[in-house]
């Protein structure tokens, strides 16, 4: 005995069966070729229950035994904790670019050393204003001079003003970015409890893996990984919990808790678990990123324009008290305000330049010790600015927001060939390729031939069996 | 072997194309401005020195300002020196021609011509600079040297308003001096005085004062005693004020070469520490751009190819 005739028929008909469904998975691969969350999928085949007959075992054919997506969990996990490194790193640059164009400080290549430089930052400011002092010092009497004094000191004044908002303007930009980003990550959450829910039911009732559905929750775990860094375990059922900063966030279907934004004073938001109510000390991820920005390099920034702006307010003005102006009057301030925030020259001398006091004795319009003294102000060593001068201690916080953004710009050129690296390694594994798939259309179709063939012949036999006279 | 995904050659090749487009776009920006530096993030330490360098060249740039400033209130001064100079060379002759031998009529004459002399040295030493009485010390706002006459026309006194003390101004870091003398100085420490000095028992005006009434009295004996030797110390006076002048310019040019010395330095330091070399960056951008034609190119051709141009 052998399988016999319609056995064989049948076998033609799995056959043809599993080469269309071979078609099928390579016509879905095909699709996605572009869909970057998408992993290849290969149909795995099998021969079907042999039969025992005269002969012995006997094969029956093909049969489809499942339809196997081509992912490696260790280049996920490594691509979603490199992700929330190079968006760590991205959210700095990008802050302190903010921060240096703030400063506006360039090198021009028209500078010249005689003075009469382009560039206009506080830097040639600070210059310009003991230029103007040394000036004044030359010709105590001139109402011109004290002018263009005025002026040179409004300019700079107006500019500590300026970086100062710009300063602030940045800060409250990255408040509010971390506010969108805990509202976005707030959503991915749902996102992906969401999707640990369908997984979870539909893999249960059927026993068998949802592909399309893991691709999705991987794309937004790892978009959830731009935003902070998470830690992801794999759970029997096919769930997934996410754990961010100590906290578990999401266990299968549930969302556990969630991140809130939290102004924890002065205007410096931070993140907290909502219904823990601890604070999340985030380590990667753009909120970080923001998060420490502000916190570092822009606050330190921030905080030495600022102790500049009030020593030069303080040391100018006592100097400037002990004088005496062309008209014989004293004790008046030369800048008004505190910090670089409010600082200005004082509006009774803008209005009456005569009122600038050169002179350190009274009556003595000829006298410029005043100015003199204001003159060398600029260069004598401040100790509160650790023994360097305005100009240098000015130079030196450029210099560290600089050297902070440069390192920030090296961590992100690196992150980008790491991240690239994985990313390529991963489309070697999981990613599309059109000739593997065009080659298996060959395949399976040519295959789908044969077995059509092979119920044509069995066809025809069975004909002649029948037609026997 | 390693599997090659259809997107991979695409992807490789824009992350390609996008650095090498970013080195070129860096390369291109040094060659145009001819900086390496530009802003803080492109080398921090070389931004705080050429910052630090600019500072120090804008006060250099400054002193030479100032010296420029003192040099033509110097000259100024040397200028009124020189006249009064001229002045005080006549009062001497005069003070010599006028022996036993004249007149009462050619004393007379001298007298009245004395008279104008002093007349005349009292405007010099009240000469302006920039709207500035230059001889009064620091009090620059009213005129120094107040002149009194009696019914005749004859100068009764000349008296001094001014002070002792001048203005100084930097020259160098830490380095003061003052351009001017001051007009009378009689407290005997402080700036020299040009017409009065007590260190050097100087008093012009009133010696010529004193000529002028010798003169009028007749009295040749004390014209030749008193007054021709105390005018001839009067003239060292001045003589040396004018010395120490020239001695002060010559220091001012001193100062002036350093500082422009080392204004041409800091450029070249600055240079150093901002500038591309250009040799380089050229090479640099070629190298670049034959790796992005190529890159291009190659590209161009992989992204046309598949197993599907050559099934039918």
């Amino acid at each position: 005995m052998s399988i016999g005739l319609f056995g064989t028929l049948g076998m033609a008909a799995r056959a043809l069966q599993t080469q269309q469904a071979g078609i099928e998975v390579a016509g879905h691969n095909l699709s996605n070729v572009n869909n970057p969350a998408y992993a290849r999928q290969r149909l795995s085949v099998a021969t079907s229950t042999p039969v025992v007959t005269d002969v012995g075992m006997q094969g029956t054919g093909v049969q489809a035994t499942g339809v196997q997506q081509i992912r490696s969990q260790l280049l996920d996990d490594q691509i979603q904790s490199e992700t929330s490194v190079s968006s760590y790193w991205n959210a700095q640059q990008q802050a302190l670019q903010f921060a240096q164009a703030g400063l506006g400080e360039q090198i021009d290549s028209t500078t010249t050393s005689d003075g009469s430089s382009t560039q206009q930052g506080i830097a040639q400011s600070l210059s310009d204003l003991f230029s103007e002092f040394q000036n004044l010092s030359t010709q105590p009497t001139s109402l011109a001079e004290r002018q263009v004094l005025l002026m040179k000191a409004a300019t700079l004044a107006d500019q500590f003003n300026q970086v100062s908002q710009r300063l602030d303007a940045l800060r409250a930009s990255l408040n509010s970015s971390v506010q969108t980003d805990v509202t976005n990550a707030n959503q991915l959450l749902g996102d992906i409890a969401n999707l640990n829910n369908q997984i979870i039911t539909s893999e249960i009732s059927s026993g068998l893996t949802a592909n399309d559905l893991r691709d999705l929750r991987q794309q937004k775990i790892e978009d959830l990984a731009q935003l902070t860094n998470v830690s992801v375990t794999q759970q029997a059922n096919g769930g997934v919990n996410l754990t961010i900063g100590g906290v578990l966030m999401v266990s299968d279907q549930n969302v556990l808790d969630t991140l809130q934004a939290d102004d924890a004073g002065g205007g410096q938001w931070l993140v907290k678990a909502a219904t823990a109510g601890t604070t999340l000390a985030l380590t990667g991820g753009s909120i970080a990123g923001e998060i420490d920005a502000r916190d570092g390099p822009v606050a330190t920034l921030a905080a030495g324009v600022d102790q500049l702006a009030s020593l030069l307010i303080g040391k100018v003005n006592s100097i400037h008290a002990d004088g005496y102006s062309l008209t014989g009057s004293s004790h008046e301030d030369f800048f008004t305000g505190a910090d670089a925030h409010t600082i200005g020259v004082n509006p009774v001398l803008l209005n009456n330049p005569a009122l600038v006091q050169a002179s350190g004795t009274d009556g003595a319009v000829g006298d410029n010790a005043v100015a003199l003294a204001l003159a060398q102000l600029g260069t004598q060593a401040q100790t509160a600015l650790n023994n360097q001068t305005f100009s240098q201690a000015y130079n030196q916080s450029v210099a560290a927001i600089g050297q902070s953004l440069a390192s920030a710009n090296s961590q992100v050129s690196n992150q980008q060939t790491v991240q690239q690296m994985l990313e390529q390694q991963r489309s070697s594994v999981s990613g599309v390729s059109i000739d593997e798939e065009m080659a298996s259309l060959s395949i399976f179709q040519h295959a789908y031939e044969a077995s059509a063939r092979l119920m044509s012949v069995v066809d025809q036999m069975l004909d002649a069996l029948v037609n026997i006279q | 072997m390693i599997r090659v995904a259809s997107n991979m050659i695409p992807d490789a090749l824009i992350n390609s194309v996008t650095r090498l487009n970013l080195r070129q776009q860096q390369l291109q920006n040094q060659a145009a401005t001819g900086l390496r530096v530009q802003n803080p993030e492109d080398d921090p330490t070389a931004m705080r020195r050429v910052l630090d360098l600019q500072a120090e060249a804008s006060s250099i740039a400054q002193y030479e300002q100032n010296i420029a400033q003192l040099k033509d209130q110097s000259t100024a001064s040397y200028n009124a020196m020189q006249s009064l100079k001229t002045i005080s060379d006549r009062a001497g002759e005069i003070a010599t021609q006028a022996d036993s031998t004249k007149s009462s009529q050619d004393l007379a004459t001298y007298a009245a011509e004395v008279t104008q002399l002093i007349q005349e040295a009292a405007q010099i030493m009240n000469s302006k600079y920039q709207g500035d009485y230059l001889f009064g010390g620091t009090l620059s706002d009213r005129a120094p040297f107040v002149l009194a006459t009696n019914a005749d026309g004859q100068v009764t006194s000349v008296t001094y308003e001014g002070n002792t003390s001048v203005a100084q101004a930097e020259i160098a870091e830490g380095v003061t001096l003052s351009a001017v003398p001051v007009g009378a100085n009689s407290s005997g420490t402080g700036p020299q005085g040009l017409i009065t000095d007590s260190r050097t028992g100087a008093d012009f005006f009133n010696h010529l004062i004193s000529l002028q009434n010798n003169l009028l009295a007749g009295n040749t004996a004390a014209i030749n005693g008193t007054d021709l030797p105390a005018l001839q110390n009067d003239e060292e006076n001045i003589i040396s004020q004018i010395a120490t002048t020239g001695a002060l310019q010559a220091r001012m040019d001193a100062a002036n070469n350093i500082a422009q010395n080392r204004a041409a330095s800091l450029d070249k330091l600055i240079s150093s520490q901002a500038d591309a070399d250009m040799a380089t960056v050229m090479v640099q951008l070629s190298e670049t751009q034959t790796a992005y034609q190529a890159a291009l190119a190659s590209g161009a051709k992989l992204l046309n190819l598949s197993l599907l141009d050559y099934l039918t």
